[in-house]
């Protein structure tokens, strides 16, 4: 992914006009389009302009799509799915199916297994594995690991490198400068992007934080693409406290800098209500949105809930605009919906075709 | 994970049971040799040994329906092909040579039996969350398996299921870890395949259920009921039964089945009570004379009995069971002892009087008895000639409290191909015993008792989102039927009809009332049923 800079959305807005759905070919016309896909095997692009969805592709094969990492380009969507086992990247443009690296070889069953990214030159997609080999009469899990391919490999891929990787990781991430790949797992880990070599790691798990028990860490929607802080909620118990005192546990939120590589977790309210997914404010650093059956804005330097309203479902993913004006959110059934960032009143939606569920699939946010 | 095991489960469970029934007369069932299935169907993957028995499965012990899941699992997971006779001679082979003995089953029988609602007590945390947090811990204790077969198993399921360890209570742990190591060393210890128990299980003679029983039970939103079942064999393991019931309030029903018997001692059978299909999951004693369990409709497992049947003796003589079961200070009604080889002088302990003798045969007495006035609560000793019952019968002058069974329920919303699943209530009155305390263990048990039902919201959230008015309805026999599936377009966030209530039960207690409560959950449709859930 770019770093986009000062190239604001604003100045993407003024040239809108004369770009046309297929005139990405238009270098100062990017403008920002949503990526995100549904059941059975649809992939959606979706126009932030007009609040259209642009165009819509059937990922061949089986679904259900999941993690979604798109080009720094904006011109390839790589998707997760065929049950985890295939990972497979489609031109946004054609539809056309250009890459397509399937896990599973010999009697190795294996799952493309949520973490997966494009690397920041686009050249390589990291993909975070769990084989198993299928004998006769027995099932032996094998160690999990982080396969790594090029983007120009073509429909039959296989890794030019893999390394072991520690078990239960649900997000790759890359750093701004592209030679860490970050893990998002029972701790932060860094990965020498080259090597695999993990030279860092922050615990999440074994946080050591006094008077608090384990973080229960839900994190399986990388959504560091506008601000590239990478964050997901937590929600702990005190041990501390009465398991019926208001703080006995806490939700909070653990963010990584992809810039600086540092990570912070911090609390900012008494468990009161779930939350799926967060996104950072890219022109706020001390704001934050996470949404599952409400929309909250998170005030992360007073470490309170500022705002929270009732959505009319679940949503599971969210993601926020370049301008941080506009709070996008998906997951859970066909509505893809944008709320104003500021005064979380709803500003538009839009039902994806064919209706399917979005289930885990990601909502990412690109310019093209 | 691929499968949609639900409607394989449906085919799995009725093709065990299509099973039972047919084998008796298919008799081609008789001429498959389970040694040749094994060969045929599981040796591919499943190595001879050099000393007999096949890789894997001869490391194992389970139940029938722990042979009938494994089994039907090769199909799922692994393709494997075995028709319906090939599977009911398996499961029965299998459970006869690899079964459970009957005291390796204690404390487990309620998932068996498919009993509804029960809370189980598992004996370790970590055991809890690791093991029993997708299914019940019984399916695990009904097992037995050596450390190095458990860690196996623990393979099989991360490899089948690998999000596993990202779900709830899987993330926050090192989940693989502890399942390859830890879990495989502790249940090799709980639930090891070498016992003593079954060794001598094993080699016991086997007794024949056939005979003449007498039989009581419960059937919670019906009542009490006493009878008969008159057992003959077909074959060494296999039965046909006839039954005479008749209910407390006097409803009579008759009905025949056919049963196989497992492992000397687990009866399966099917049914034909009044107009309902049920099926059977009793066991037999290990002396051979009392075959108890439970019974329930053969399409809705949470509608059914408690059955207890004792077998009629030459020259002995038992009591089962006191209709009514309780009787208030200063009341006088008639009361009928059940049991067989009844002869003598009849007493219902200290304070009940006897005025006069209704009827009286072998298996029934009908007398009229009267309590005092003054009577002090508790159990009473029921006697006749020199066969004593102590505690089948109750006398009192106040219910101390009335206690909601189950104290927490589950029902699931139904609609499309998959129907409701109902919650049945009972309120049974208690006495607190001669310490007037409750939950101690002198408290008396008086009995089930008829009440007045509703639901009300559980918590302020449940008041929020109007759950007593949408989860569904109970009516005045205890029963809950909830409400469609689906999203409701009246409700809040267009939830579904899922929610939280409070069940109430009023009862006569004398002039005045007296209450109890339980909680129930109102969830979503269940996909999958499988013998063991
Ligand atoms: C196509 C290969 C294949 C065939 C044929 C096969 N199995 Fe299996 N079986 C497996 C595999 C793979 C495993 C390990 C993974 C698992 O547990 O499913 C296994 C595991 C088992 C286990 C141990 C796990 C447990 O749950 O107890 C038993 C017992 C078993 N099989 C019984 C049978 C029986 C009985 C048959 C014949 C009716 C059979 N298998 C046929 C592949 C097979
Ligand atoms: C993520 C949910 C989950 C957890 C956690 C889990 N199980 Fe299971 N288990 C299953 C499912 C699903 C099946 C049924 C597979 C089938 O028959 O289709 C199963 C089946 C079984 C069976 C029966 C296998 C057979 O076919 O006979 C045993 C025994 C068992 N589990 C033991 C365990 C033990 C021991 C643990 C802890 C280490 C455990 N389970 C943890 C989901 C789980």
């Amino acid at each position: 992914m770019r770093a986009y800079g000062k190239f604001t959305a604003m100045a993407a807005v003024a040239v809108i006009a004369s770009v046309s759905l297929l005139g990405c070919d238009n270098e100062l016309g990017k403008k920002e389009y949503l990526v995100t896909a549904n059941k059975p095997n649809n992939l959606h692009l979706i126009d932030t302009e007009t609040h259209e969805v642009a165009k819509t592709f059937l990922i061949p094969g089986d679904g259900a799509p999941g993690t979604v990492s798109v080009s720094p380009d904006g011109q390839v969507a790589y998707v997760i799915t065929n049950h985890m086992e295939s990972l497979v990247g489609i031109n946004l443009d054609s539809g056309e199916e250009v890459f397509r690296a399937d896990a599973s070889y010999d009697n190795i069953r294996s799952k493309h297994m949520f973490a997966m990214t494009v690397s920041r030159d686009g050249k390589e997609i990291y993909s975070f594995q769990t084989p198993v080999r299928i004998l006769p009469g027995e099932y032996q899990v094998l160690d999990t690991q982080i396969a790594v391919y090029k983007t120009d490999a073509g429909l039959d891929a296989k890794p030019v490198r893999v390394f072991p990787a520690p078990r239960q990781i649900s997000v790759l991430a890359p750093s701004v400068d592209g030679k860490t790949i970050y893990g998002l797992g029972p701790s932060i880990f860094g990965f020498n992007a080259k090597t695999g070599e993990i030279e860092s790691s922050h615990p999440l798990r074994e946080w050591g934080r006094p008077d608090y028990g384990v973080p229960d860490i839900l994190a399986a929607w990388p959504t560091f693409e506008v601000s590239n802080i990478l964050t997901a909620p937590y929600f702990v118990p005190r041990t501390d406290k009465a398991p019926d005192a208001p703080d006995a546990m806490k939700t909070g939120l653990v963010s990584l800098n992809l810039k600086t590589g540092e990570v912070t977790t911090e609390d900012f309210e008494n468990t009161s209500v779930l939350i799926f997914s967060t996104v950072q404010s890219p022109i706020n650093p001390n704001e934050a949105y996470g949404v599952y059956t409400q929309l909250t804005k998170i005030d992360q330097k007073a470490h309170v809930v500022s705002n929270r309203i009732d959505m009319d479902h679940t949503f599971y993913a969210i993601n926020v605009s370049h301008d941080g004006k506009t709070l996008y959110m998906g997951g859970t059934m066909d509505d893809v919906v944008a709320y104003d960032a500021a005064t979380l009143e709803p500003k538009w939606a839009v039902k994806l075709p064919g209706g399917g569920d979005q289930g885990l699939a990601s909502l990412r946010v690109v310019r093209r | 994970m691929k499968l949609g095991a639900g409607a394989c489960w449906k085919i799995a469970v009725l093709g065990l049971t299509a099973g039972w029934l047919t084998t008796p007369e298919a008799g081609t069932a008789q001429e498959l040799d389970p040694r040749n299935i094994l060969e045929e169907r599981c040796s591919s993957c499943h190595t001879p040994r050099a000393g007999g028995g096949l890789e894997r499965i001869s490391d194992n012990r389970k139940t029938p329906e722990g042979w009938e899941m494994t089994i039907v699992r090769m199909g799922i997971w692994h393709g494997v092909e075995v028709p319906e006779d090939e599977l009911a001679v398996l499961v029965r082979h299998l459970s006869n040579t690899q079964g459970l003995a009957p005291a390796e089953t204690a404390g487990q029988r309620f998932i068996l039996e498919r009993q509804p609602n029960v809370v189980e007590n598992i004996p370790n945390a970590e055991l809890n969350v690791m093991c029993a947090r997708c299914h019940s811990f019984a399916r695990v204790a009904l097992q037995r398996q050596d450390e190095d077969e458990w860690r196996k198993q623990s393979h099989a399921h991360l490899g089948q299921y690998p999000t596993t360890e990202y779900q709830s209570l899987g993330r926050d742990r090192d989940w693989w870890g502890i399942a390859r190591d830890k879990m495989p060393k502790l249940l090799g210890e709980m639930f090891p395949l070498k016992t003593d128990t079954w060794d001598d299980w094993r080699k016991s003679a086997k007794a024949d259920i056939s005979g003449s029983w007498r039989v009581h039970g419960e059937r919670p939103g019906v009542g009490r009921y006493v009878g008969s079942a008159e057992i003959t064999a077909t074959d060494w393991d296999e039965y046909e039964v006839t039954y005479a019931l008749r209910y407390a309030n006097g409803s009579e029903v008759t009905g025949q089945g056919a049963a196989i018997v497992y492992t000397g001692f687990e009866w399966r059978g099917s049914a034909t009570l009044g107009d309902e299909e049920v099926r059977e999951v009793f066991a037999l004693s290990e002396d051979g004379n009392s075959l108890s369990g439970r019974w329930f409709l053969a399409n809705a497992d949470e509608v059914g009995a408690h059955f207890n049947a004792v077998r009629v003796r030459e020259g002995a003589s038992t009591i089962i069971a006191v209709e009514p079961q309780m009787l208030r200070a200063g009341e006088s009604t008639n009361i009928t002892i059940h049991g067989f080889g009844l002869k003598g002088n009849v007493s219902l302990g200290d304070g009940v009087t006897i005025s006069e003798f209704v009827t009286a045969d072998a298996n029934s007495i009908t007398v009229v008895a009267t309590a005092a006035t003054d009577i002090e609560g508790g159990n009473r000793s029921v006697s006749i000639g020199s066969t004593i019952a102590t505690d089948l019968f109750s006398v009192y002058s106040q219910i101390d409290r009335l206690v909601v069974e189950p104290p927490f329920a589950i029902a699931r919303v139904g609609g499309g191909t998959t129907p409701a699943v109902v919650a049945q209530f009972t309120a049974v009155a208690y006495l607190n015993g001669p310490d007037g305390e409750a939950g101690t263990n002198d408290d008396v048990r008086l009995g089930s008792v008829p009440a007045e039902w509703s639901i009300e919201n559980f918590s302020e959230e449940a008041e929020q989102m109007e759950d007593a008015k949408y989860v569904g309805t109970i009516d005045q026999n205890g029963t809950f039927m909830p409400a469609g599936a689906g999203p409701n377009p009246e409700r809040k966030y267009k939830t579904n009809n899922a929610g939280r209530v409070t069940v109430k039960a009023n009862a006569a207690n004398g002039e005045s009332q007296i209450a109890g409560d339980a909680e129930m959950v109102v969830t979503v449709q269940r996909w999958n049923s499988p013998p063991i859930l």
